[in-house]
């Protein structure tokens, strides 16, 4: 038989599935000359130095703009000594605590809610108006009403958080149910899958790319949220120090504490880019 | 004796005018090959969406050994013409899918899909993952998936529809080895004159605007490859030619030329 002298190759479903394979369609993002990277690297070293230079030549009081050596060493003594009773890395660890708490209630509600959105019309016209009319209230808006209903504790700055995840979370969830193709569904249900084995065996599966992503905005909207969530009776976290130090016109904390949380932002982000190739490795290959 | 059969089927989609399919029946008993051709807008794939479980008819039944078809069920397994296949499973796990919905002991059902792959010519392909596999591959893997349900029908929707001229020919003696060693009714769409020749024991040919039957042909071919003969000796046989003109006829007939 001819079969098996017949060998299909493996990852070559270009040319067989779609008919061609055309190179120039997939332009290469590496172009002669300068790369994205070096412009960006460039940029940010500039603005260093005009950062730098303004502060050399006191173009700016360094009450209100002190110079980046004045940050890095203010970033050194933080580190070391603390700054309003705590360190920096139990400043930071404190808002870590709290995002990722919120993160959580979020995943618990937010996921739920999703899946109800793109999965049943009932769903779609319960939570689909109250999200929206959630999504674009700024927390600074809220916050008050969350402390007179919760109090000044842990919760309600968690909570501040969670309320700002939400949305970002259950909309992502619900647009990568809706996304799940109908085929897949029906190839689930001809293979005997009941409505809720549909629901864990193939749509959440199939969402989990988009639930990821969700989940990278929502830590971004979270701790973007942070100072605002630590406005009021904290005592330790990142928003908190960078309060504390405005009040008495500290400014190279003020600065520290910003670089800080944009390090840290940073840093979430490529953590979850790393886990979203861990565990969805087909996103994009199919 | 197990036994699909639609009958006087009409289906209408909302919002059109004209109904897609009228009054159209076809019986599919088990170790039949069924094939369903005919020009673009037939209602093809609706009548095989209505055997599946997934279309309900605006008219006429829908019975699978007497029982009415009112949902999707793993006696009549479907394969898509894009596979469908999970990307988040291996090939292997694909193929298991449908014992792991009944609970099968993950030993067991690993067991069973090796064996399945085996059948479908994949037998080192187990734990690879979909995206690493051609389009011929992953058909393959669809196939071994529906069977592994132990369906009574097999319902095929185009299912060499996007593979090369090769594989779909290669494919065409895989469909009828698994069919011929094993008594499954099949019930498939296509758009190729001469696989429904080699494939089927019954062609229907429809026509559409409504999409309703014209003509129906018993080419025998596929017997004659159970019975041992070579697809070649079988294509160049002058009445395959003769087979093939009448069914390319059929299929244009009443076409506005």
């Amino acid at each position: 038989m001819t079969i098996s002298s017949y060998t299909e190759r493996p990852g070559h479903k270009v040319d067989e599935a779609d008919g061609l394979s055309v190179p120039w369609s997939r332009p290469s993002p590496k172009r002669k000359g300068v790369s994205a990277r070096m412009v960006s690297a460039v940029t940010i070293l500039v603005v260093l130095a005009v950062w730098a230079l303004s502060a050399r030549l006191q173009l700016v009081s360094p009450v209100f703009l002190p110079s980046p050596a004045a940050v890095w060493n203010k970033f050194i003594v933080v580190a070391r000594d603390g700054f309003v009773d705590a360190t920096l890395l139990q400043h930071a660890v404190a808002s870590l605590a709290r995002v990722f708490a919120a993160l959580i209630a979020a995943i618990l509600i937010g996921v739920p809610v999703g899946l109800a959105i793109g999965i049943s019309t009932v769903g779609r016209g319960i939570f689909d108006p109250l999200l929206e009319f959630l999504r674009p209230i700024p927390p600074l808006a809220y916050l008050p009403l969350v402390i007179i209903w919760f109090g000044i504790g842990e919760p309600s700055k968690i909570l501040v958080i969670a309320i700002a995840m939400l949305a970002p979370v259950a909309l992502s969830t619900a647009s990568g149910v809706r996304g799940v193709s109908q085929e897949r569904i029906n190839a689930a249900r001809s293979l005997g899958a009941t409505r809720a084995q549909v629901v864990r065996h193939v749509i959440l599966p199939s969402a989990l790319p988009s639930i990821l992503t969700g989940l990278r905005i929502a830590l971004g909207a979270g701790w973007s949220t942070l100072v605002a969530a630590e406005l009021v009776a904290a005592t330790r976290g990142l928003g908190f120090m960078i309060q504390s130090a405005a009040q008495f016109l500290v400014t190279d904390v003020v600065v520290m504490g910003i670089l800080v949380i944009a390090a840290i932002a940073f840093v979430l982000e490529f953590t979850i880019r790393r886990i979203e190739r861990v565990l969805v490795p087909w996103a994009g290959k199919e | 004796m197990s036994h699909l059969v639609l009958e006087g089927i009409s289906i209408h989609y909302d919002g059109q005018p004209t109904p897609a399919v009228e009054r159209v029946s076809i019986d599919v008993a088990k170790g039949d090959f069924v094939v369903l051709v005919g020009r673009s807008g037939c209602g093809k794939t609706s009548l095989l969406n209505v055997a599946a479980g997934l279309v309900a008819p605006a008219r006429g039944s829908a019975t699978i050994n007497g029982k009415p078809i009112t949902a999707p069920g793993s006696d009549r397994a479907v394969v898509f013409q894009n596979d469908a296949l999970f990307p988040w499973l291996t090939a292997r796990e694909n193929v298991a899918f449908a014992l792991r919905l009944r609970g099968v002991r993950p030993a067991e059902r690993a067991r069973r899909a090796d064996e399945l792959l085996d059948l479908v010519k994949l037998a080192d392909a187990g734990d690879k993952r979909i995206w690493e596999l051609s389009g011929g591959m992953r058909q393959r893997v669809g196939l071994a998936r529906a069977l592994a349900a132990e369906p009574e029908f097999l319902l095929l929707d185009e299912p060499l529809g996007a593979l090369d001229a090769l594989t779909r020919e290669r494919m065409q003696t895989t469909l009828l080895d698994l069919w011929a060693a094993s008594d499954v009714g099949v019930l498939m769409v296509t758009h190729g004159i001469e696989e429904a020749l080699v494939l089927a024991t019954r062609i229907v040919v429809l026509a559409p605007g409504p999409g309703r039957v014209v003509q129906t042909f018993e080419p025998g071919f596929s017997r004659r490859y159970a019975a041992g003969e070579a697809i070649r000796s079988i294509k160049a046989d002058p009445a395959f030619a003769a087979a093939r003109g009448e069914l390319t006829d059929a299929i244009f007939e009443g076409e506005a030329a």
